[in-house]
């Protein structure tokens, strides 16, 4: 146990990790920041430094199983109790808030969420890393949420072994392994084959961002949103997958005439719906300070962009924006599931 | 639903279901007024669910004048209308029954494609009865669904058109968020305007499918373009390609008027039937109308030659060019007209290209005889050198106040500009031919082991990546990613912080190209023959665009164009959007050097030892 202590920081800076307690922090001595760019010239005798190959050595292969496990204990997908989960004061690190609601007419919540977030202080300099991931799920008798809860463990267990576990193995600069943005892509399409699989009547949506360091990786299929918000302003990062949003890049239609068409709820690509799915997937940084909010079209259906970037403005911390969009989109009749994600970067 | 069994008006037996749909269904049934002869034909049932009194009669209205219009037609496509009766809650239409098979049925059922020929003769068949609805007086009949499960083939082969849509009519809008389109309406249909021309593009989206067995439900609408196909049927006679992709045009204005003059276009080519091997004339025509153009639209405003091969590509600063040549020499030449300036000689070729340190009034460049040079930009006098133990091949960056180069002796060396002093060599093993880039507080440079690495200002290597080939292509940054090409075939994006793969890109051979960075694509040329628009962010191919050499030439990206060489000899400038071109430029020799661009003018140099200067 005291292995997991050190490598998940189950200490009391990260509370419980209770049934949807994904917050693993680890606390060391406080980061000092590097110093300004200087050129100098070797002292004599200097010898260069090989870096990665040299540092960490740390429990690397035989404590594996362990990780496994506990990661496992840790991903739980549904039901979403509202989070309270941001312990860390904003501007350290990256920190994040999330809420999936039900709504106002619907009778079951076909979203499903998920949040990883690991931090850590040590000579390893393991960057920041997080993966989110909203799913709306469709399709009847239960169908839509089972297809959008797969898809979030799907998704999770395999960046979470591709990228986070070769992360801790010192792996990623193993110029055989996947790209980043290939993970992500596969990670999908696992989730795809999963679905039409396990619930042929049944599909979703997913938007994803994976989080290592100052970059987000963001992968994408369906209708659901990806938004970088910055001081500059408000900025979507996905495109929808939708008939009207194709219409709207042809000039067919206004994004107001598309606002209110009969067919604004068709997709034309999404997870479950086809043997091949492709992917769109998006690389950005983030500045610091710059938040990545995630949603389904519950939330922006109701609450155009420029409102959630006001939103997002007046509040501090990312949970209580989570809570005011949530409960905005309720006010103007919560038809839909509503589900957020927002991420800030430290800074 | 009906029972099997269960008789119409007294006249019709139902003998079996044909389909099912949301709205009702449509039925087998056998004709009872003809008791010593099997007659069936085929009964459709509406269901008219709307609760609104006013609206259920609007309804009944509507399917009653289109079942007059129906029953007015005569066409040996159009199903011959027998009999309709309305009720208050559903409608019977009483028809021919077609015993024969969809489209849609035939395409699942096909493993193999369908012969080009057997879809021509469709083609004409199918134009030919929506010419005839077409043709309609007063008013055009517009079909408006026009699809593979609406076209039958019946027992003699003949073509039959089906469901004239009237089930529409009481189609209510649906609710939830569904999967699939429909995939061959015409964009104007969605904004509820529909024309003869609308029936045309379902026609090409319908062919459409028919030759490549993709099919348009399972694609992002509208995107047939994307998908061309002779691509994926290459027995497709290009003049039949063009007709069906004129059929589908985003812009009704494009397309056939009507089906009518689409059949015009289909006998045109079907006429005298496809010879094998036939010159495809329609598309040569085409094909060399764009290069006559091309190679007309530009002219070279000057041209500097010198005694030898320029592969150096030229910089340009405060309206001078400098460019290296294989003679030995620096050149500064005035942009404006190319009038020489200076040269600066050294012992042996340059192949590298120069940089300029403005605030320091330099121009660093490397040579083959192992030095990098700093000579004064205002008279071509020496500053100072730095000697290295191999060929400076590699092309300087300037940061920092300082010079970083690499050299074939392995070493990258960080010389400060001020003195020409080296303040740290970092030791790569293996010569380093690429331009170091830097960015930030990091410096990545290839080596010709296949090695990028990531250096820190105080020369400490930090991450180190390993492609399978030599690493000449220079690397551009963009938003905390790095890009480069290799020679193992591939461009590469890592995570600048850590060296970390994003994403990679094989091409069909190596890559030597520098990557240029414009409109959120990345432009690289390959040993292909291709420049290649990659999207920045994912790695995915937006277009290439082929020439008849390789491109060794790092691309340039300025004001929506592309402007690069090819070992082809020609200059080309392309759209950066769609990779169409712009115009291209014969010189005497192939181009490996790259352009620079200035105030709208193209400096590049040749292999025929001349630099040109070409109006962007």
């Amino acid at each position: 146990m005291n292995f997991l202590r050190r490598v998940f920081g189950l200490t009391d800076a990260s509370r419980s990790a209770d049934d949807e307690g994904i917050q693993i922090t680890q606390e060391f001595e406080a980061e000092t920041r590097p110093e300004e760019p200087v050129i100098e010239a070797p002292h004599d005798g200097a010898t260069p430094v090989a870096p990665n190959g040299g540092a960490g050595t740390g429990a690397d292969a035989d404590t594996d199983p362990l990780l496994e496990e506990s990661l496992g204990m840790m991903i739980g997908t549904r039901p979403l109790p509202h989070l309270e989960s941001v312990m860390l004061r904003p501007g350290q690190r990256l920190t994040f808030g999330q809420l999936s609601d039900i709504g106002m007419v619907r009778t079951n919540n076909q979203d499903a969420i998920l949040s990883v977030h690991v931090s850590s202080a040590s000579t390893d300099d393991l960057p920041e890393f997080g993966l989110f991931i909203v799913a709306d799920g469709m399709g009847g008798h239960h169908d839509g949420e089972k297809a959008a809860s797969i898809t979030t463990r799907i998704v999770t267990q395999h960046v979470m072994g591709e990228i986070f576990m070769t992360m801790l193995e010192q792996k990623m600069d193993d110029p055989d392994r996947p790209a980043i943005t290939e993970v992500l892509r596969e990670a999908l399409q696992r989730a795809n084959r999963a679905v039409s699989e396990q619930i042929p009547e049944g599909g979703t949506t997913a938007t994803l961002a994976t989080v290592i360091g100052d970059l987000a990786y963001i992968a994408h299929v369906g209708d659901s949103r990806a938004y970088q918000i910055t001081d500059e302003g408000i900025e979507q990062i996905t495109r929808d997958h939708s008939l009207v949003q194709r219409l709207i890049e042809l000039d067919q239609l206004t994004p107001e005439e598309a606002a209110e068409h009969p067919q604004r709820n068709v997709l034309y690509r999404a997870i479950g719906q086809n043997e091949t799915l492709d992917v769109d997937a998006i690389t950005r940084r983030l500045p610091p300070r710059s938040r990545l909010l995630l949603c389904s079209d519950g939330l922006w259906n109701l609450v155009p962009e420029e409102t959630i970037r006001e939103i997002s403005a007046r509040h501090s911390s990312p949970q209580e924006v989570c809570e005011r969009l949530v409960k905005l989109a309720n006010e103007r009749g919560g038809p839909d599931n509503i589900s957020v994600i927002v991420i800030q970067a430290p800074g | 639903m009906l029972q099997v069994g269960s008789v119409l008006q007294g006249r019709y037996r139902i003998t079996g279901v044909i389909g099912v749909g949301g709205m009702g269904s449509v039925y087998q049934a056998r004709d009872l007024r003809f008791p010593n002869v099997v007659r069936y034909v085929a009964v459709k049932e509406m269901l008219n669910l709307t609760t609104d009194q006013g609206m259920r009669e609007m309804t009944l209205r509507t399917f009653e004048r289109e079942s007059d219009m129906l029953a007015s037609l005569s066409h040996p496509a159009i199903p011959g209308i027998y009999d309709y009766f309305p009720s208050k809650t559903r409608a019977y239409l009483v028809m021919e029954y077609i015993n024969g098979r969809d489209l849609d049925a035939i395409l699942s059922a096909s493993n193999e494609r369908l012969p080009v020929s057997l879809v021509q003769q469709w083609a004409v068949e199918l134009c030919d009865v929506l010419g005839y609805l077409h043709a309609q007086e007063p008013e055009p009949i517009i079909f408006r669904d026009v699809k593979p499960s609406n076209i039958m083939i019946d027992q003699h082969g003949r073509l039959r058109l089906v469901d004239f849509g009237i089930a529409k009519i009481f189609q209510q809008g649906q609710k939830g968020t569904m999967i699939g389109t429909e995939g061959y309406s015409a964009p104007e249909q969605y904004r509820g305007e529909a024309n003869p021309a609308s029936d045309v593009y379902g026609i090409g989206a319908t062919l459409h499918h028919l030759l490549t067995g993709r099919d348009p439900r399972l694609e992002p609408p509208f995107t047939f373009a994307d998908r061309p196909i002779r691509e994926v049927n290459p027995d497709v006679p290009p003049e039949f390609e063009a007709v069906v992709m004129k059929a589908l045009s985003f812009d009704p204005a494009d397309r056939y008027p009507n089906a009518g003059a689409m059949k015009e276009a289909l006998l045109q080519i079907v006429g005298p039937a496809p010879v094998a091997g036939a010159q495809p004339a329609a598309a040569h025509v085409d094909e060399s109308a764009i290069w006559d153009t091309a190679s007309s639209g530009v002219a070279a405003l000057w041209r500097f030659c010198c005694e030898d091969e320029v592969r150096s590509s030229p910089v340009v600063h405060r309206g001078v060019v400098y460019v290296g040549a294989y003679d030995n020499n620096l050149y500064a030449l005035n942009a404006a007209d190319g009038t020489f300036r200076w040269k600066y000689p050294t012992s042996e070729g340059i192949s590298s290209s120069p940089a300029v340190a403005d605030a320091e009034n330099l121009v660093l460049f490397g040579s083959l005889d192992q030095l990098l040079y700093a000579v004064d930009t205002r008279l071509g006098q020496l500053s100072w050198t730095v000697a290295t133990h191999g060929a400076v091949q590699s092309s300087p960056a300037i940061a920092h106040g300082h010079v970083f180069f690499g050299s074939d002796d392995g070493n990258l060396y960080a010389v400060r500009l001020a003195t020409g002093r080296v303040q740290w060599k970092w030791p790569g093993g293996v010569p380093i031919r690429s331009r170091p880039l830097v960015a930030g507080e990091m410096i990545v440079v290839g080596l010709e082991s296949g090695d990028v690495v990531g250096i820190d200002l105080a020369g400490q290597m930090i991450w180190r990546f390993k492609a399978k080939r030599a690493v000449v292509s220079s690397p551009a940054e963009r938003d905390g990613l790095v890009f480069f090409g290799s020679m193992d075939w591939h461009v590469y994006a890592l995570d600048l912080a850590r060296g970390w793969k994003v994403w990679s890109f094989r091409t069909n051979k190596p890559v030597v190209s520098s990557p240029a960075i414009g409109e959120d694509k990345l432009f690289i040329g390959s040993v292909d023959g291709s420049l290649y628009a990659l999207d920045l962010s994912s790695g995915k191919e937006k277009w290439h665009f082929e020439t008849a050499g390789q491109i060794t030439s790092s691309p340039v990206y300025s004001e929506g164009a592309v402007y690069f060489g090819g070992i082809d000899g020609k200059v080309y400038s392309v759209e950066a959007k769609s990779g169409r071109l712009r115009w291209s430029y014969e010189t005497g020799g192939p181009i490996p050097s790259s352009p620079a661009l200035y105030e709208g003018v193209v400096y590049i140099g040749s292999m025929d030892h001349c630099i040109y200067a070409l109006k962007a």
